[in-house]
């Protein structure tokens, strides 16, 4: 048969990739396995630049496997204090952070923050710009900012997640005119796409949002740029600068890496040396270049020193932002609709009691409830024993376990086969879901013997 | 020309199958799907890349279907519904034909919706970009008035179903704001509840603890005398109008990123409980609650497509990642998508129907062997319930969390069926309310708290009126054909 060649190669393909990444044979890897967890959900820019430098490090041979990890929310804080907490001292995890992390520290007050880990390197930074839909009455920034000084709350900002960079620069420009960046009308999009279909639709009066993804447009006339957020113009892109206008604002987004708190000196070396190794390579120069990525690597202790005085700035203009009142009115308020659910849902409790009660009086008895089987126990004991042994003892003997404690709930006839079966469910699906796929599934001694 | 072609269909076959694995996970939806597999194609030249692409992409959204029909699992947001019939039809022994009426409606509307994306792409895109928030307000509004014939027969226990998967839609970071609510100091819980772990946890969970609350050791029901040949004439019958209506409902409401797949499939389940003569047999194995929505998810999976390619907007987390996949092969998003690289744009689009064709070829023969996991013996069923269950809430974020949170939902979830609380109107208000609260709010905070907005905006205008006429016409209409019966002898 003809066609079973390239299908086998093709898997044969898919199933080496997946378990040990393309390696170059001719030279050796700086490092075995270096796991990249990008502290946000597929799709954003924290997961892009983890994908790139398993890529860049895999296809470079700088290290045999690179797999991705995301752990999303809050800004990159759940993913920061779950790596502070759980990767502590290990030498072969390397966090992605950025601007729009400390942004999430400062608004959710998390209680880790980037001083508890092991500063690597700023590896990338992205411009923002500002634009306006191309049918706005604004033709400048000096126009968009007489509008914005008569009444800041009638120009509407569409952008990325409240705290997140776009937001913190809204506010910085506030600042620089002598708005009150509590005044700023913001309305929050998640991501990218929102906003930006946002501003085309002319939903919004100005829209500010990364270069990358606005350049496209800007070069396609549909949006118009009035501003970016860089020292000095682009070349190959006829927009003007904030300062340039008046406006003394420098501001990029930039994204790094960092290592677990009390990693020994020599696995930080190496670590640095990675990074080092990666970024010089072709293969990152040409997905800067692809991504629209400026190079701000700086390394090591210049980089710790360059988060602090960053830490300090987006503290300041954050409490700025928060302190003002929003746009909207009352109805715009965050506490409106939680009121009218959370009685809605009293009332709708207290009906369903009361209609309860009075058909059971009607029927002469209570509606039949079905009696408590004490095979239910064995369930509840499944799931608490799952929960105890998963992160603690791995995921095949928590899932034996369970497995053959629910089995045995239903039918205690066959402990013995229902031992063979679990045993045989949870390492098939170790090896699948695990291994081939490489999801991440909490591993113990026995899964590092599979 | 034979072998080059081969190669590109073995390819097909290869996204495909990889796609509907991952898919049949819960938990693991298509973005984290396609993010999962792209380094496997980071060794490929581009053509034979965006094949398999489209292949994922395919197999993904199909692959959630069996694990909803057979195991009342739903393997992502978008085969919810499908759960609901799909698994009362497995129960009464036909799993084969839910099976099959899946596989045929996600082929029909899937290809239906490629040629709509191919030949109406741009109009498409930019009568979108006239949706605001205002608008999608009027649209969430449109979709609650829709999807609340599905309260079940007990108004008082459906609303309270409502309102408590409206209160957990509560938990989590406000989004205009950045404030946290209701999030009990846990940082786990500021990103809010997922709307799968609720599903898992109600339908899976919540239905194996029930069982061995209710039945424990003895065997609940007669022998089902099961059926394993696929869809009989009627079936057929019932099924092709399901399919149509599916995919015409899908892909409008993929264009417009309004609440994911959700909302499609339950807007075509429920309109076709409205049309349906027995409306009585829904939730009791109707076949058309299954043709409908999944027919409607794989038409709007093929519109998510449509701002992507033509205006370079990812419009959903999916759309996200394939974005990231196209700039591995230097082609930039954006409105010139099209124009600089026709070739890799057409390709995919290509690869959409051929991963169609193959999603039909791979999973109609099979359809017999995945039924038959009906016949296992029910202890071995539930425990492989809980354990892929608990495998794919674990690594949705990789936390304990949230599996403490899928087991306390199965746990509320078996309390709702004893009690005889319907499960779905939560699920819609988890996912339906936080979406119109947010827009309703940036609608507000754009027009300064005028709330004329939602009736000055024409299309808005107009969503809210016809809305008002579902909610009342449709009285109106019932009212009067019952008073004329004897007269006109009309049933709707």
């Amino acid at each position: 048969m003809p066609s079973s060649t390239p299908a086998r190669a093709a898997l044969a393909a898919i199933v080496i990739s997946a378990l040990s990444g393309v390696v170059d044979a001719a030279t050796e890897p700086a490092i075995d396995q270096l796991r990249l967890i990008a502290p946000a959900a597929p799709g954003g820019g924290w997961d892009q630049t983890a994908r790139v430098m398993q890529q860049v490090l895999q296809r470079a041979g700088i290290a045999r496997s690179a797999p991705v990890e995301n752990i999303p929310g809050a800004a990159g804080t759940i993913g920061l204090a779950r790596f502070v907490g759980s990767e502590q001292g290990r030498g072969d995890a390397i966090l992605v952070s950025g601007l729009i992390m400390l942004g999430g520290i400062v608004m959710h007050r998390s209680p880790v923050t980037l001083r508890d880990v092991t500063p690597i390197a700023r590896l990338t930074g992205e411009y923002e710009a500002i634009v306006v839909p191309a049918n706005s009455p604004f033709r400048t920034l000096s126009d968009m900012i007489r509008a914005l000084k008569e009444r800041p709350e009638s120009l509407s900002w569409g952008g990325g997640s409240a705290g997140g960079s776009d937001q913190i620069l809204a506010g910085l420009v506030a600042e620089a005119v002598g708005v009150s960046p509590g005044r700023i009308n913001y309305v929050a999009f998640s991501g990218g796409g929102e906003s930006l279909s946002a501003i085309l639709g002319g939903q919004v009066s100005l829209g500010i949002n990364g270069l990358a993804e606005l350049e496209p447009q800007i070069q396609a006339g549909t949006v118009r740029a009035l501003a970016i957020s860089s020292a000095e113009r682009l070349p190959g892109l006829d927009v003007p600068t904030l300062r340039e206008q008046g406006v003394d604002v420098e501001f990029e987004n930039w994204r790094s890496v960092v290592a677990p708190p009390g990693i020994a000196p020599r696995d930080r070396l190496r670590l640095e040396s990675v990074i080092a190794a990666m970024v010089a390579t072709p293969e990152w120069r040409a997905a800067l270049d692809r991504y629209r990525w400026i190079d701000r690597y700086l390394p090591g202790d210049a980089f710790a020193g360059f988060v602090d005085r960053e830490e300090a700035r987006v503290r300041t203009t954050l409490q700025q932002l928060d302190a003002g009142q929003r746009g909207g009115g009352a109805l715009a308020s965050a506490s409106a609709y939680p009121s009218f659910v959370l009685s809605g849902l009293a009332l709708c409790a207290v009906a369903a009691l009361v209609s309860g009660r009075s058909m059971s009086r009607t029927k002469g008895s209570r509606i039949s409830r079905p009696k408590l089987s004490g095979t239910v126990w064995w369930i509840g004991l499944a799931l608490v024993i799952n929960l105890a042994m998963a992160e603690t003892i791995g995921f095949v003997a928590a899932s034996t376990a369970m497995f053959w404690l629910t089995a045995r709930a239903f039918d205690d006839r066959h402990p013995i086969r229902d031992g063979l079966f679990a045993i045989a469910t949870a390492i098939t699906a170790y090896l699948v879901f695990g291994r081939l796929l490489q999801l991440p599934l909490p591993a113990g001694a026995l899964e590092h013997l599979i | 020309m034979s072998a080059f072609a081969l190669r590109h269909l073995a390819w097909a076959l290869v996204g495909t199958t990889l796609g509907t694995a991952i898919g049949v996970l819960p938990g693991i939806g298509p973005a984290l799907t396609v993010a999962v597999l792209l380094p496997v194609t980071f060794s490929l030249d581009p053509i034979s890349a965006f094949i398999m692409f489209g292949g994922i992409y395919s197999g993904a959204m199909y692959g959630g279907s069996t694990t909803s029909i057979l195991l009342n699992t739903p393997g992502e947001t978008g085969s919810i519904a499908t759960a609901i019939d799909g698994y009362m039809m497995a129960r009464q022994g036909r799993g084969a034909a839910a099976l099959t009426t899946a596989a045929i409606g996600s082929f029909v509307a899937g290809t239906l919706a490629t040629v709509a994306l191919t030949f109406f792409a741009p109009p498409l895109a930019s009568a979108a970009l006239r949706f605001g928030p205002a608008e999608y307000f009027a649209l969430t509004v449109v979709a609650f008035t829709t999807v609340s014939l599905l309260l079940g027969p007990s108004r008082v226990k459906g609303l309270f179903s409502l309102f408590l998967g409206l209160s957990v839609g509560l938990v989590g970071i406000d989004q205009l704001t950045g404030d946290a609510r209701f999030s009990f100091g846990l940082p786990q819980l500021l990103d809010g509840i997922d709307v799968v772990i609720l599903v898992i946890g109600l339908f899976a969970v919540g239905e194996t603890i029930f069982q061995a609350w209710q039945y424990g050791r003895s065997e609940p029901e007669a022998v089902v005398l099961h059926d394993f040949t696929g869809m009989n004439r009627d079936e057929w019958r019932r099924s092709w109008g399901s399919w149509l209506r599916g995919a015409a409902i899908g892909f409008p409401l993929g264009v417009l990123p309004c609440g994911g797949t959700v909302i499609p499939t339950f807007v075509s389940y429920a309109t076709e409980k409205r049309l349906s003569r027995e409306p009585e047999r829904f939730g009791q194995g109707a076949i058309e609650g299954v043709a409908g929505p999944e027919a409607a998810n794989n038409a709007a999976a093929a519109g998510v497509l449509v701002p992507l390619l033509t205006l370079g907007l990812p419009s959903s987390a999916t759309a996200a990642v394939l974005l990231t996949a196209f700039q591995q092969y230097g082609l930039q998003p954006g409105p010139l998508l099209f124009t600089s690289r026709p070739d890799l744009v057409w390709t995919l689009i290509a690869s959409l129907y051929i991963g169609n064709v193959m999603l039909l070829v791979l999973n109609l023969p099979l359809v017999g062997v995945w039924a038959r996991v009906m016949l296992m013996p029910r202890r071995l069923l539930f425990a492989g319930i809980l354990v892929l269950a608990s495998l794919g809430a674990y690594s949705l974020n990789g936390s304990l969390v949230d599996l403490v949170i899928l087991y306390l939902v199965g746990a509320v979830g078996c309390v709702m069926r004893i009690y005889d609380v319907p499960l779905v109107p939560a699920v819609l208000g988890l996912v339906l309310g936080p979406l119109s609260e947010l827009q309703f709010r940036r609608a507000m905070a754009i027009s300064e708290g005028d709330l004329s907005v939602f009736v000055t905006r024409p299309i808005s205008a107009v969503l809210l009126l016809a809305a008002a006429t579902l909610l009342f016409g449709s009285r109106l209409v019932t009212k009067r054909l019952s008073t004329d019966d004897d007269v006109r002898s009309v049933r709707l």
